[in-house]
Order: C-alpha cells, then sequence, then structure tokens
C-alpha cells in the first residue's frame, strides 16, 4: 500500500474540488464565486491529468469531455443554484449528461430508459412539487446550505475514495485485487451461454452486445434473480403506495 | 455524387429535406385543419387570401414573423424564451429514427431516415418525447401567470400518466417482431404481406398507443393544458408572434410524428398490396406511406370536433384504471400465444375479447360511483 503523501496526484484536486464546492454552497451573505470557480477548475484539471479517456479518437474524445465536463459542472451548478427551479433543471442537465456517457460506451437502452425515468418523471415531478411549494419564493432557510462543511467534507471523502479505487484498478497487479474479500481462489465458472453475445456477421466479427435482445437475454439469463426481486419490491411499494393514499367519501380524485 | 457517399453530408441533406418536409406540411396542414374544422360546423373557413385561401399560411407565417415580439414583465426572461425552443427541439429530434419511405443503408442512396440502424428505435422516440413536457412546464412557470402555471401543471400529470400506456402499447408488437427498431418492424410487416400488418394482431394495442400519443401531443380531446375556457391560452397565454408559432409548430410536429409511427408500427408502413409490393419503385413506397400518414392526420382533425375535452379526473381515470391495465392485458395475451405457440391469428379474437371485456366492466363499474357522489353526505366532504 502506498503512504498517503504519495497519492498526492487524487488529494490535491479532490481537496481543492470540495473548497471550491464549500465556497460557492449557498450561504447568508456574498459567496466567493470567483475563487470558488478557480479552484474548481484547478481541481479538474487536476483530475484530467491522472484519469482520461484511453481512447484516441478526437469525436470520441470530444463527446467524452463535454458529458463528462457537462455532467460534474451541472452537478455543482444543482448543489450551489439558490433558485429551487433552476437546480431542478441542472439535476436534469446531469441525467441528461451522464445518459451521453452510458450511450459512448455502447448501452444505449440504459440511456433511453434513465431519460424516460428521471429526466422525464422524476425531475417533472420535483419540478411540480417546487411549482406548488414555493408560489411566493424561497423562505431565508431554503436560500442557505445546512451544514456546508459536513456535507462538503463527507461528499469529497467518498469522492477520493471512488478515485483512489478507480486509480487502483487501473494500474492492476496487486492493488487491483478486492481489499476486503477473502483471497480464496474462485472456482473456473462456465459462462452462462444464455447471456453471450451472440455473433451476428461472421466475417466483421458483429456482435449483438449493446442491442436489446442481448441486454434481455443478459437481464433474465444472468441477472434474473435481481429482476425478480426488484419487481417485487416495486409490487410491494405500490401496494403501500395505494393503501397509504386517502380515501374521500366521493370515490374520486 | 461522389459527396453524397460521406454518411456525414447525406444526413445533412436528409434532415435538410425532412425539416423542409416537416415546415412546408405543418403550414398546410394547418390551412387544412381550418378548412375541416369550417366544413364540420358549416362554416366558409380561410376563403380570403389566394383560391380557396391556399396562401393562407404564407400570410400567417409572414405575420408571426413581423408581428411585435412582445416580452411581458415580470418573466423568467431565459426560461420564458428557452421553453418555445425546447417544445421545437424535443419534438424533431424524435422524428429522427422515424422512416418515411424505403429504408436504405447503402452509402450513396438516400436513406428515408435521419438515423437508420438505430437499434433502440421507438424507446428513443419515447425518451425524447418525454422531454417534451419540459417545454410546457417551464413555459408556463416562467410566464408568471396563473393560468399558464395551471395549465402547466396539469401538463405535468398528464403527459407523464399516458407515458406508461404509451410505451406498454407498443411491448406486444416488439414482442411479435423480435425487434424495437422502427425500421426493422415496417420490413417485417412488408416482407408478410397485407395479412402482416400489426393491426391484425395487435388491434388493442393499435387503439391505445393512439389514444397516448394523442394525449401526449396536448391535442383536442386531450388539451386541458390549454383548453380555452378555462385558461384563456393555457400554458402559452403569454406567448405572441414567433415564440406562440414555435409552441404550435413543435405540437404539429408531434401530431405527424405520432401519424408517422402509427401507419409504420400497426398500419405496414409503406407497404400496400398490388399498389407498394418489397419491389415496388421507391415514389410509390413514399406516396402509400403518406397518404396512410395523411389519412391519420385528418382522423385526428376530425376527432377535433368529435370528442369533446375530458374532465381533468376522467383523464386521469382513463390512463390509470383503463389503458394501463388494457395494456397490461395485451402483453400478458401475445406472450401466452407466443410461449404456447398458438397460431397467430388467434389474438385478433383475444383481443376483441379483451376489449369486450373491458367495456363490459366499464358500464358495471361506473353504476354505483355515480350513486355515491348523489349520496347526500358527499355534499360535506368539501369543507368549503
Amino acid at each position: 500500500m502506498n503512504p498517503l503523501p504519495e497519492q498526492w496526484r487524487m488529494i490535491v484536486p479532490a481537496a481543492l474540488g470540495a473548497l471550491a464546492v464549500w465556497m460557492l454552497l449557498p450561504r447568508d451573505g456574498k459567496r466567493r464565486w470567483v475563487l470558488g470557480s478557480l479552484c474548481g477548475l484547478v481541481a479538474l484539471v487536476g483530475v484530467l491529468s491522472t484519469v482520461r479517456p484511453v481512447i484516441d479518437d478526437w469525436a470520441m474524445d470530444g463527446l467524452f469531455y463535454l458529458f463528462g465536463g457537462g455532467a460534474v459542472l451541472s452537478g455543482v451548478m444543482m448543489i450551489t443554484d439558490r433558485n429551487p427551479i433552476y437546480a431542478a433543471l441542472w439535476f436534469a442537465l446531469v441525467t441528461l449528461s451522464t445518459c451521453g456517457l452510458f450511450l459512448l460506451n455502447a448501452a444505449p437502452f440504459l440511456s433511453a430508459a434513465t431519460i424516460v425515468v428521471y429526466a422525464g418523471a422524476i425531475v417533472v415531478t420535483f419540478v411540480f412539487v417546487i411549482m406548488l411549494a414555493q408560489q411566493a419564493g424561497a423562505a431565508t432557510y431554503d436560500r442557505r446550505a445546512f451544514q456546508p462543511m459536513l456535507a462538503t467534507c463527507a461528499g469529497f471523502l467518498l469522492l477520493g475514495a471512488i478515485l483512489y479505487t478507480i486509480d487502483a484498478s487501473g494500474r492492476g497487479g496487486e492493488d487491483a485485487r478486492p481489499q476486503f474479500l477473502p483471497r480464496v481462489q474462485i472456482a473456473e465458472v462456465t459462462p452462462n451461454p444464455l447471456s453471450q453475445p451472440r455473433i451476428l456477421n461472421e466475417e466483421t466479427g458483429e456482435t449483438d452486445l449493446g442491442s436489446l435482445s442481448s441486454i434481455g437475454r443478459s437481464l433474465f439469463g444472468d441477472y434474473l434473480f435481481a429482476v425478480e426481486l426488484a419487481g417485487t419490491v416495486l409490487l410491494i411499494a405500490t401496494i403501500g403506495a395505494i393503501a397509504l393514499a386517502p380515501r374521500r367519501a366521493q370515490g374520486h380524485l | 455524387m461522389e459527396l453524397l457517399k460521406n454518411p456525414l453530408i447525406m444526413a445533412g441533406v436528409t434532415i435538410a429535406v425532412v425539416l423542409g418536409g416537416i415546415l412546408g406540411a405543418c403550414s398546410y396542414l394547418i390551412w387544412l385543419e381550418r378548412k375541416l374544422s369550417a366544413w364540420m360546423q358549416d362554416r366558409l373557413g380561410p376563403n380570403r387570401v389566394g383560391p380557396m385561401g391556399l396562401l393562407q399560411p404564407i400570410a400567417d407565417g409572414g405575420k408571426f414573423l413581423l408581428k411585435e415580439d412582445v416580452i411581458p414583465d415580470h418573466v423568467n426572461k431565459f426560461l420564458y424564451l428557452m421553453a418555445p425552443c425546447l417544445s421545437l427541439i424535443t419534438t424533431m429530434l424524435a422524428f429522427a429514427v422515424v422512416p418515411f419511405g424505403p429504408v436504405s443503408h447503402a452509402p450513396g442512396d438516400f436513406p428515408f431516415v435521419i438515423a437508420p440502424g438505430i437499434d433502440l428505435g421507438i424507446v428513443f422516440v419515447f425518451a425524447v418525447g418525454s422531454l417534451a413536457v419540459y417545454a410546457i412546464i417551464l413555459g408556463g412557470w416562467a410566464s408568471n401567470n396563473k393560468y399558464s402555471a395551471l395549465g402547466s401543471l396539469r401538463a405535468s400529470a398528464q403527459v407523464v400518466s399516458y407515458e406508461i400506456p404509451l410505451g406498454m402499447s407498443v411491448v406486444g408488437i416488439a414482442l411479435l417482431n423480435h425487434t424495437m427498431s422502427v425500421e426493422k418492424i415496417l420490413m417485417y410487416q412488408a416482407e408478410q404481406g397485407f395479412a402482416g400488418w400489426n393491426v391484425w394482431y395487435q388491434p388493442v394495442a393499435a387503439l391505445i398507443f393512439f389514444t397516448a400519443a394523442l394525449a401526449e401531443s396536448n391535442r383536442l380531446p386531450f388539451d386541458l393544458t390549454e383548453c380555452e375556457q378555462e385558461l384563456v391560452g393555457g400554458f402559452h397565454t403569454e406567448y405572441s408572434a414567433m415564440k406562440f408559432a414555435m409552441f404550435f409548430l413543435g405540437e404539429y410536429t408531434h401530431v405527424i410524428t405520432i401519424s408517422f409511427l402509427t401507419s409504420v408500427l400497426f398500419f405496414g408502413g409503406w407497404h400496400f398490396p398490388v399498389i407498394a409490393e418489397v419491389g415496388s419503385p421507391w415514389f410509390l413506397k413514399v406516396g402509400v406511406l403518406l397518404l396512410k400518414v395523411l389519412l391519420i392526420i385528418v382522423l385526428i382533425q376530425m376527432l377535433r370536433w368529435t370528442i369533446p375535452r375530458f374532465r381533468f379526473d376522467q383523464l386521469m381515470g382513463l390512463a390509470w384504471k383503463v389503458l394501463i391495465p388494457m395494456a397490461t392485458l395485451n402483453v400478458v395475451i401475445v406472450m401466452c400465444v407466443l410461449e404456447f405457440e398458438l397460431p397467430r391469428f388467434w389474438l385478433l379474437p383475444l383481443s376483441a375479447g379483451l376489449f369486450a371485456t373491458v367495456g363490459l366492466i366499464s358500464t358495471q363499474g361506473s353504476l354505483p360511483q355515480r350513486s355515491l357522489t348523489a349520496a347526500p353526505t358527499a355534499a360535506h366532504g368539501h369543507g368549503h
């Protein structure tokens, strides 16, 4: 294991980012937004020196920076914006940028489903609630962040841990092994033939990886138990919602 | 010609053709709608500009451009201006995977679809279409007007609810045709001939799809977001000139897109027995497809003056109590037929049975509710 100071490539950008977010979080009085955004930019450039896409295609690279940078910037804007409507819209942008990253990684169905569920339904519900709740303008306690110091520290500790793990697994070797699992030799598992990508074209080696049918086979092959479990949880939630909903005398809305 | 083999340039040409076609079609469909409305209400309709009012769309367009561009005080200017743009962008983007002729993947051929070979197909249309609600919500909220806000509140509930039956209605199609790609669904039907049209196997799904798509486009009888009698103009009360025109254009593009999707998914696309088979020349196929689309658009326009607007609880009840259970049962029927390898023609009587059962339940179920509202205790429920 490396001692902490050797990890400065990760620690410095994470600390700078934390500083930036802490300075930009809404509070009473003036925010030091120039210094904050400068710190944030330096942190982003610093992170870029360690994690960057390995592909060497200018179009793909450009799209990656567009979506990745868009997601990070919109995320910061979402938590630092004072106006809740704008915060909800920044959240929608975060979702859309993430969906762009999914598309770049050959997961079109995941990206479309995320757009439908998050940007198209959940954020719309948020906006709906905000429009109903904030008609007279935001209250003072809504204009400043609650516990900005604690929130920033906790968030960026987690982020730093994730960055470190990604960096370690990228380097491979001894570091890439799972740290907290017993190191037993895992028996060779025969892959499930149902979930293997099928070859569509023998000559070009084209497979149906990432297409809808391969996702379907994977969901109902490898992940059948998880899918059924999620379905049951949703069913229970639906029953609970119906049970909790108030009954009116007229039986109408 | 060599230049056209570049996929980027070909995509640009296709986009230009689609954009020009849709903008022109929109203006003349509005003329057609006004003429049809006039005919159905025993009026004359536009008849002053040009013969039979044929130049009316051009006059309207000129007026939209030249009119004073009013931005009211106390509006959230950025969101206020962004909303009409969003309306147009999302509806135009949804058209990217809709084939408007015989799709070709060969380089140098006109592809007849902006983005050929998208495996997601119909899911992409739903994903982009679900973003269209932002235009209405933001427009209504940013206008700083109670009528607009009410319209956009209704819109958010309506669009989110109707997305569910819309998505579920095409699951049966996807199961039967083994794909979600719009162009592949079209080819599958065309190769099977007249008996392969999906509407023979999925009539209930076609009905659900058409109803839900109509509700998504906020057309009458689902135009609760802008009903003039209650909300002045709904979410676009404060919009004038070109900004209003963009909202209108977005709505009409949506109508065109759902008409294309209905004819491609359920009515065989460009296929018609004898006239346009698989080997026919391209102009026959395009002609047949456009004719089908025009028929569906005329149907939508006639529905406008045939069915009165829903009440809001009826609207929600239709989505959650009728369309969603019906779509679920329809998917179960398709799965049963496929799993037990029954012949496909069983789907037609089974769908008809489903429709009859739903109709019977709805007539039975509404009786006790009516007696409940008439009960004297109900009057105390309001509290004011």
